[in-house]
Formats: structure tokens, sequence, C-alpha cells
């Protein structure tokens, strides 16, 4: 998986190094602003209050 | 996995016995390749969802609480000191100190849905039992919750309050000094008792002026729910200069 997108980024090593970087950092930002709040309130980490239900 | 499939990309002129031996193994290989591959996202993934609920979140609401918190001291500043009531709450109603925390100062907002609570503040009941504010003066229970970690973790150290510790809330015009007379370190989430207007799981019988704060337990899990109690001691005007009580001091 990860060397078939390795052999298909374009460029030498470095760029190809670059580009991976760029993407691993685009891949965090979507987990981080989209991914996880979505996720969050599913699992039974956070929930501070007492209450009935 | 690369390498196999460079071989055979590379070497197309190789006989057709070795290259289609080659390219079973090689399927296979790929398969349990990605298998792992993806195994090892999975793990980073989660890894990351435990930077994010323990470090970011915690930055996220921090910044949100310190915007509003300002927010509300500038509009303190500004209205008149000592007059009625003309205070708008949305933005929260005081602030709350709590030296054995060691956490400075903890913005109060309405309600303890977790949109509220994200912010990094510590909500007042309004649902299922509604809190009594102290600002009415009226006799009650000011029932607050507040995360235990993650969003600001404004109750993280919640366990570290002892019987006699004080709880400080602060208004516009006046600090109310709560002083600890009970714990109950671990209760059932559904024990809406606690947060009654007379609160008779803490050992009191009478109507007062009571304040509960209420969080998760043991920390990183929901499972339990930890509550602290305290009763008023004594209202102090604020006066020009914001001198804190001297149990702040």
């Amino acid at each position: 998986m990860y060397g078939w997108i390795w052999r298909h980024l374009p460029g030498n090593a470095w760029v190809r190094a670059l580009i991976s970087l760029v993407l691993v950092l685009a891949v965090v930002y979507v987990l981080f602003q989209y991914v996880f709040p979505w996720a969050e309130p599913l699992l039974p980490f956070n929930d501070v209050t007492v209450n009935n239900q | 996995m690369a390498a196999t499939t460079d071989d055979t990309a590379e070497h197309t002129d190789d006989g057709p016995a070795p290259r289609s031996r080659r390219r079973g193994g090689g399927r296979l290989a790929l398969a349990v390749s990605v298998f792992g591959e993806l195994l090892i996202t999975a793990g980073l993934v989660l890894g990351l969802f435990v930077v994010y609920s323990l470090w970011w979140t915690n930055v996220i609401a921090d910044r949100k609480a310190d915007r509003q918190g300002h927010r509300i001291r500038d509009e303190w500043a500004h209205s008149a000191p000592g007059g009625p009531g003309a205070l708008d709450t949305k933005d929260g109603i005081g602030f709350l100190h709590v030296p054995a925390m060691n956490n400075g100062e903890v913005l109060v907002k309405k309600g303890t849905s977790t949109d509220v609570l994200n912010d990094g503040v510590a909500g007042y009941y309004i649902d299922p039992v509604k809190a009594t504010l102290p600002m009415t003066g009226k006799a009650g229970n000011f029932t607050l919750a507040a995360h235990r970690d993650g969003h600001g973790a404004k109750f993280h150290n919640i366990d570290k309050i002892e019987k006699g510790d004080p709880i400080v809330f602060e208004t516009r015009d006046k600090w109310y000094v709560y002083k600890v007379y009970d714990i109950l370190p671990e209760t059932s989430k559904f024990n809406v008792k606690v947060l009654t207007q007379v609160p008779k799981e803490s050992g009191v019988t009478k109507p007062g002026h009571y304040i509960t704060l209420t969080t998760c337990t043991p920390v990183y899990t929901s499972r339990y729910r930890y509550v602290v109690w305290g009763e008023l001691v004594r209202v102090q005007q604020v006066d020009s200069k914001r001198t804190p009580p001297k149990e702040l001091r």
C-alpha cells in the first residue's frame, strides 16, 4: 500500500519524501479537524454529568 | 512487496514458469503486507486519537475559555459596579477558584451539555435538577460539572480536594466562599440525588447554601462520578481592586 503510493509519486527520493510528509500532515489534519471530533461523542470516555439516561 | 513487484516488472523476459510462480507468491505476500500496513495504520490512528483527546482538545478548549473569560472580565469592567443585575449571562456567570485543584480560574456557564463543557468551562446543571445560583440568594444547591480529561480538563485534580478546602465562586459583585464538607469518591452516573437542593447523601438535612462539583472517575474513563460538596461560609463584596478573599491569597 505505502510502497505503491511511494512508487507512484513523481520526482526523486527527496521530492517524494517531501510529498509524503505533506500527505501525512494532510491526513493528520483531516483526522484532528473532522474525524476525531465526530468520533469522540460516540465513545464512552467523556461523560461527566450525572443524569437519568 | 516493492522489491517483488519491481523484479517482476523489470525482468519481463524471464521464462514463463518462474514468473507465474513468483506472481502467485507475490500476490499472497502483497495481501499480507497490505493487511500488515492497515494494522500499523490503525495503530497509528488510535495513537493519534489519544494525542487528540488528552492534548489537542485541551489546547482548543483553553483557548476558547480564555477568550470567553476575557470577554466577561471586560464586560464586568465596563458595567456599573454594584448596579442591579442587568448582566448578560450568555457568556458565563462567573469564575470558580479552587486552590486545591491548582488550575487557576474556571469559567462557569449555563448548562452541562457537551457543547458547553467542551469549551473548557464548568457548567451549572439545568437538567435533570436545576441548580440554584448563589446570586439569587436563595437556599439551594449550586451544582456544577466539568471534564476530568480533555477539553480543558477543568476538574482533573478534583481528587486533590480535601475536606475543609475552600471553593470560591467569583461574580461581578461578590465572592462566594464555600468550604468543602463532604466528598463522594465514587458513585453511579445515574445517582442524580447528589444534585438535590438538600443533598442528603452528604449528611445535611436542612436547606442551606450548598455547592456540588461533579465529574467522572477514575481518570480517563466515564465509569463513575466523583462528587464534592461544599457549604457557603461567607459572602464578600468585590472591592474596586478585585482583591481576592484570603482563601485565594
